[in-house]
C-alpha cells in the first residue's frame, strides 16, 4: 500500500503565509490575550466592578488601583476588564449575525439571479437607505435597551454589506466551469451553494469580517457614549471613554486608559485583517 | 547584416520560495528582414527571453542575471531606462497574444494608433492620423478613414489584431517581436492574419521574432528554428533543417504530437433502434435586453438555430466551428446547462427536453460533460478525492464505504496515481487536472459524453496524451462521445463522423475522412485550408 499524499489546502497555505506576517501574528497574539483575559476577568479582576469607594473619589494610578480610579472610587482597571467582555463580545457576535445573514442572503440572490435577485438586494437597498441610529434608537426605545437586542440590532445593519459582497463574488463564481460541473453531476442548487459557492467567497468574507469587528465596537461605543447602549454600573470601552470624556480635564486617565486599550484593539484588528487579506490572496498562492 | 545578437542570456525570478531560472544560457543571431521561430510549450521561457532584452519582465522579482543582447551596436540589456524607451515601440516593436486586453477599451482606434508618433516623433497629430489611416490601410481594415474613430469594442477579434499589427508597424521598427499572435484567434483568422505578417515582413524587409507554440506556424513563418524547453534552447537552426532532421527527443517528440494522421483505431459506432441520440430541430437561443429602462426591447439571439442530428451508439461526432457558431451552445443545451426553446434531445427514445427536477437529477448521470478550461472547472476548495466522490455518493453509485476504493480506480482509469488523491487542485499541472476532470465526468459512468474543446487550453505534448487517454477510454467504456473542437486535425485524428457548424446551423456532414478528403461546403474547405502544414522537404 502506497502512502497518501497529504495536499496543502488554499487554507492551510494562506495559515502558513499569514504566519511569516509579523504584524498579524502580534495583532492576533494581542487580541487571543484580550479575550482570555475577558473570560478570566470575573476570576482574576481586581475589584468588585461596582464596589465603590466614595472615600477615594477619583484618583490617580497607584500601586492599589493600577490605572486609578473614577469619581464613585471604583477600580479602573476592572471597569476596562469588565468592559472588555461587552465590547468584544459586541464585536464577535453581531459580526457573526452579520456574516450568517450576509453570507446567506447574498450566495442566494447572486446564485439564482433574475428576479430572485431583483427582489432581495432591493431589500438590501432599502435597508441600506434607512438611518440606523434612528433604526436602533427606536428599537431601544420600543423593547427597552437590552444586551441581546443590542446585539442583534447592530448584527441586522451590518449584514448588508456583507450580502453585497458575496453576491458580488458569486456572480463571478457560477460563471466558472466547476459550477456547471456540479449543475451537470445533478446538485441541487442548496448544495452548489453550500458545497462549491460559499467555500470560494471565504477569503473576502473573512477580511471583511474582521474589518466589521471593530466597526462594530466602535458603533456599540457610540450607542453608549448616546447613552443607548450599556448602563451603568455596568461598563463597556464606549462608555467608559464617554464618562471619561466628561471628566478629561480634571481626570485625563479616565479617558486615557479606556481609549488606548479601544485602540490597541482595533489597530491589532486591522493588522489582522490586512494580513489575512494578503495570506488569502489567491494570486500570490505558489510563493 | 545582424540585427540582434543576443549572447548566453540568463533571467532568474527570485521569489519567497527560492530562485527559478527563466531563461538559461539562450543565445541567437537574427539577420535585418530574417524570420525567427522560438518555439516551445508554457513555461519554457520563450516569452521571458524576449520580454527581458526590452526590460519588460516584472523586476523584482525577475532579474537579468548574466549575458548581452546587441541590438544595431548597442547592448540592450545594459541601457538605461531612457534609452530602452527609445527603442521600445519604435525600433523594436511588439504583438501580444490577446487582442481584446491589448487594447485600452476606452480610447479610440485613432488615438492609440498616433500615440508611438506622437510620443517618439514629435509629430503633430493630424501628421499622424494621415499615417495611422494608411497604416490601417496597409494591414487590410477597409474603409479605415472612417473606422479609425472607432472604439476597440466596435471591432472583431482579428480586426483588432490587424489594429495591433498597424500601431506596431507605424512607427517603422526594425525588428518585430510577435508573441503568439494568432492563439486567441479563430482558424480562418488566424491563416489570414499570418498571410498578413508574413506579405508585411517581405515588403518591409523586417525582423520578426515569432514566439509560438505551434510547430507547423512556425515551420510556416520562419527561416530559422530556436526550440526551447524549460529555459534552455534544445535545437536550433534553419527551419528545412529543424523540419527534417531534428535531433533531439524533445524535439522529436513535439512533432510527433502534431497530429497529421487519421484515427488509428476503427470506429466503434453500433446502429440501434431508437438511435443513441437523436437530436430533431433544437432552437436555442439567448435574450438579449436593449434598450433603456422603460422601453426595454427583447431580442433573441440564436446560438443554435434547427440542428438535427443523430449520434450512433459508440461513435465519436466532432463538432467544428469557430467561436460564435453555436458548437458549444449545443453542447451545453443537449447537457441542459442552457434551455432550449424548440425541439427535441432522444437519449435513447427518451426526451431530455421534456425532464425536470428529480427526474432529471436521475437521468443525468447518463450524461456527463468535461469542459475546456482545467484551471476554471475544478472547485479549488475540494480535494480530488472529494470532487470524485461527490458524484458517486449522490447517486447512490458508491456508499461511504466502496467509495474510496471506486475513486482509486477511477484515478487509476485516467493514468493518476492514487496517492494523490488527498491533494488540491492547484498543486496538479494543466495536463493532470484535466484528467481528473475527465475522471469526475465518467465517476457516473454515462453513456454519452460531451467533451467541448477539452484539449484546447493544453500544450502540445499534453494535448496528444489526452486524446489518447479519450481514444482509449471511451473503447474500453464503449462510451459514445459528442467532441466540440475548433482544430480540425484534432477532430481528424479522433472523430468517426463531422458535423461542421456556422452561425448556428449544420453545413456539412460526413465521415471524417471524407469531410477531409473532399469538403463540399466552402465554409468547411475555408477551415481545412486554414489548418498549418508541417511539410517535410
Amino acid at each position: 500500500m502506497e502512502a497518501i499524499e497529504k495536499g496543502t489546502s488554499l487554507t492551510q497555505d494562506a495559515l502558513r503565509r499569514l504566519r511569516k506576517n509579523k504584524m498579524a501574528m502580534v495583532g492576533l497574539t494581542i487580541l487571543l490575550g484580550m479575550v482570555i483575559i475577558a473570560l478570566l476577568t470575573p476570576w482574576i479582576a481586581p475589584y468588585e466592578y461596582d464596589a465603590q469607594n466614595l472615600d477615594l473619589g477619583a484618583s490617580p494610578p497607584s500601586t492599589a488601583h493600577w490605572l486609578g480610579t473614577d469619581v464613585f472610587g471604583r477600580d479602573q482597571l476592572t471597569r476596562i476588564m469588565y468592559g472588555s467582555r461587552v465590547s468584544l463580545m459586541v464585536g464577535f457576535i453581531a459580526t457573526t449575525v452579520a456574516l450568517l445573514i450576509g453570507v446567506f442572503w447574498g450566495a442566494t440572490a447572486g446564485y439564482l439571479g433574475g428576479r430572485i435577485d431583483a427582489f432581495m438586494m432591493r431589500t438590501v437597498d432599502v435597508l441600506y437607505a434607512l438611518p440606523f441610529t434612528i433604526f436602533i434608537i427606536l428599537l431601544t426605545v420600543i423593547f427597552g435597551s437590552s444586551m441581546l437586542l443590542l446585539f442583534l440590532a447592530i448584527g441586522a445593519v451590518e449584514w448588508l454589506t456583507m450580502a453585497r459582497i458575496v453576491r458580488g463574488q458569486v456572480l463571478t463564481l457560477k460563471q466558472q466551469e466547476f459550477v456547471e460541473a456540479a449543475v451537470a453531476i445533478g446538485l441541487s442548487p442548496r448544495n452548489i451553494i453550500s458545497r462549491h459557492l460559499i467555500p470560494n467567497t471565504l477569503g473576502p468574507v473573512i477580511v471583511y469580517a474582521t474589518l466589521t469587528i471593530p466597526s462594530v465596537i466602535l458603533l456599540e461605543s457610540f450607542l453608549s457614549f448616546l447613552g443607548l447602549g450599556i448602563q451603568p454600573p455596568a461598563s463597556s470601552w464606549g462608555s467608559l471613554i464617554s464618562d471619561g470624556v466628561e471628566s478629561m480635564e480634571a481626570y485625563p486617565w479616565l479617558l486615557i486608559f479606556p481609549a488606548l486599550t479601544l485602540s490597541i484593539t482595533l489597530f491589532s484588528l486591522n493588522f489582522l485583517g490586512d494580513g489575512l487579506r494578503d495570506a488569502l490572496d489567491p494570486r500570490a498562492s505558489g510563493d | 547584416m545582424t540585427l540582434l545578437h543576443v549572447e548566453n542570456l540568463r533571467v532568474c525570478f527570485h521569489t519567497r520560495n527560492g530562485t527559478t531560472v527563466a531563461v538559461d544560457d539562450v543565445s541567437f543571431s537574427l539577420a535585418a528582414g530574417k524570420v525567427l521561430g522560438i518555439v516551445g510549450e508554457s513555461g519554457s521561457g520563450k516569452s521571458v527571453a524576449c520580454y527581458s532584452l526590452l526590460g519588460l519582465i516584472p523586476s523584482p522579482p525577475g532579474k537579468v542575471e548574466s549575458g548581452a543582447a546587441w541590438f544595431a551596436g548597442d547592448n540592450l540589456l545594459t541601457m538605461n531606462e531612457k534609452a530602452l524607451r527609445n527603442i521600445r515601440g519604435r525600433r523594436i516593436s511588439m504583438i501580444f497574444q490577446d487582442p481584446m486586453t491589448a487594447l485600452n477599451p476606452y480610447m479610440r482606434i485613432v488615438d492609440q494608433l498616433v500615440e508611438p508618433l506622437r510620443v517618439h516623433a514629435k509629430q503633430s497629430f493630424k501628421d499622424a492620423r494621415v499615417k495611422a489611416i494608411a497604416a490601417l490601410e496597409e494591414v487590410g481594415i477597409r474603409d479605415a478613414a472612417a473606422r479609425i474613430n472607432d472604439y476597440p469594442h466596435q471591432f472583431s477579434g482579428g480586426m483588432r489584431q490587424r489594429v495591433m499589427i498597424a500601431m506596431a508597424l507605424i512607427s517603422e521598427p526594425e525588428l518585430l517581436i510577435a508573441d503568439e499572435p494568432t492563439t486567441a484567434l479563430d482558424v480562418t483568422v488566424q491563416a489570414q492574419i499570418l498571410a498578413l505578417i508574413k506579405t508585411l515582413q517581405q515588403t518591409r524587409n523586417l525582423a520578426v521574432i515569432f514566439i509560438t507554440h505551434d510547430l507547423g506556424v512556425a515551420a510556416m513563418m520562419a527561416d530559422d528554428i530556436l526550440v526551447m524547453q524549460k529555459g534552455k534552447v534544445v535545437e536550433q537552426g534553419a527551419t528545412e533543417r529543424i523540419v527534417n532532421f531534428h535531433t533531439h527527443p524533445y524535439t522529436k517528440k513535439l512533432f510527433a504530437a502534431v497530429l497529421t494522421s487519421a484515427k488509428p483505431v476503427p470506429s466503434a459506432a453500433r446502429v440501434t433502434e431508437p438511435p443513441f441520440l437523436q437530436i430533431n430541430h433544437l432552437h436555442t437561443g439567448f435574450i438579449a435586453q436593449t434598450g433603456q429602462l422603460f422601453r426595454k426591447t427583447k431580442q433573441l439571439i440564436k446560438g443554435v438555430d434547427d440542428i438535427s442530428l443523430t449520434l450512433r451508439e459508440g461513435e465519436i461526432l466532432g463538432v467544428v466551428g469557430e467561436s460564435g457558431s453555436g458548437k458549444s451552445t449545443l453542447g451545453r443545451s443537449i447537457m441542459r446547462l442552457v434551455d432550449s426553446q424548440a425541439g427535441e434531445i432522444l437519449l435513447q427514445g427518451k426526451d431530455l427536453r421534456g425532464l425536470s427536477g428529480r427526474a432529471l437529477k436521475v437521468e443525468r448521470r447518463h450524461f456527463q460533460m468535461i469542459f475546456q478550461d482545467p484551471y476554471a472547472s475544478l472547485n479549488p476548495r475540494m480535494t480530488v478525492f472529494d470532487t470524485l466522490a461527490e458524484p458517486l455518493l449522490l447517486h447512490g453509485i458508491a456508499t461511504k464505504a466502496t467509495v474510496l476504493e471506486q475513486v482509486n480506480q477511477l484515478m487509476d482509469d485516467v493514468g493518476l496515481e492514487r496517492r494523490f488523491i488527498r491533494k488540491y487542485p492547484h498543486e496538479f499541472s494543466g495536463g493532470q487536472r484535466q484528467r481528473i476532470a475527465i475522471a469526475r465526468a465518467l465517476a457516473l459512468r454515462p453513456k454519452l459524453i460531451i467533451a467541448d474543446e477539452p484539449v484546447s487550453a493544453l500544450d502540445v505534448t499534453i494535448r496528444a496524451q489526452i486524446l489518447e487517454l479519450l481514444l482509449t477510454l471511451t473503447q474500453k467504456h464503449g462510451l459514445t462521445m459528442l467532441f466540440i473542437s475548433h482544430d480540425m486535425s484534432v477532430v481528424r485524428y479522433l472523430c468517426d463522423r463531422v458535423v461542421v457548424m456556422h452561425k448556428g446551423k449544420i453545413v456539412e456532414e460526413g465521415e471524417t475522412e471524407k469531410i477531409f478528403a473532399s469538403p463540399v461546403h466552402p465554409y468547411t474547405r475555408s477551415l481545412l485550408s486554414a489548418i498549418p502544414v508541417l511539410e517535410k522537404v
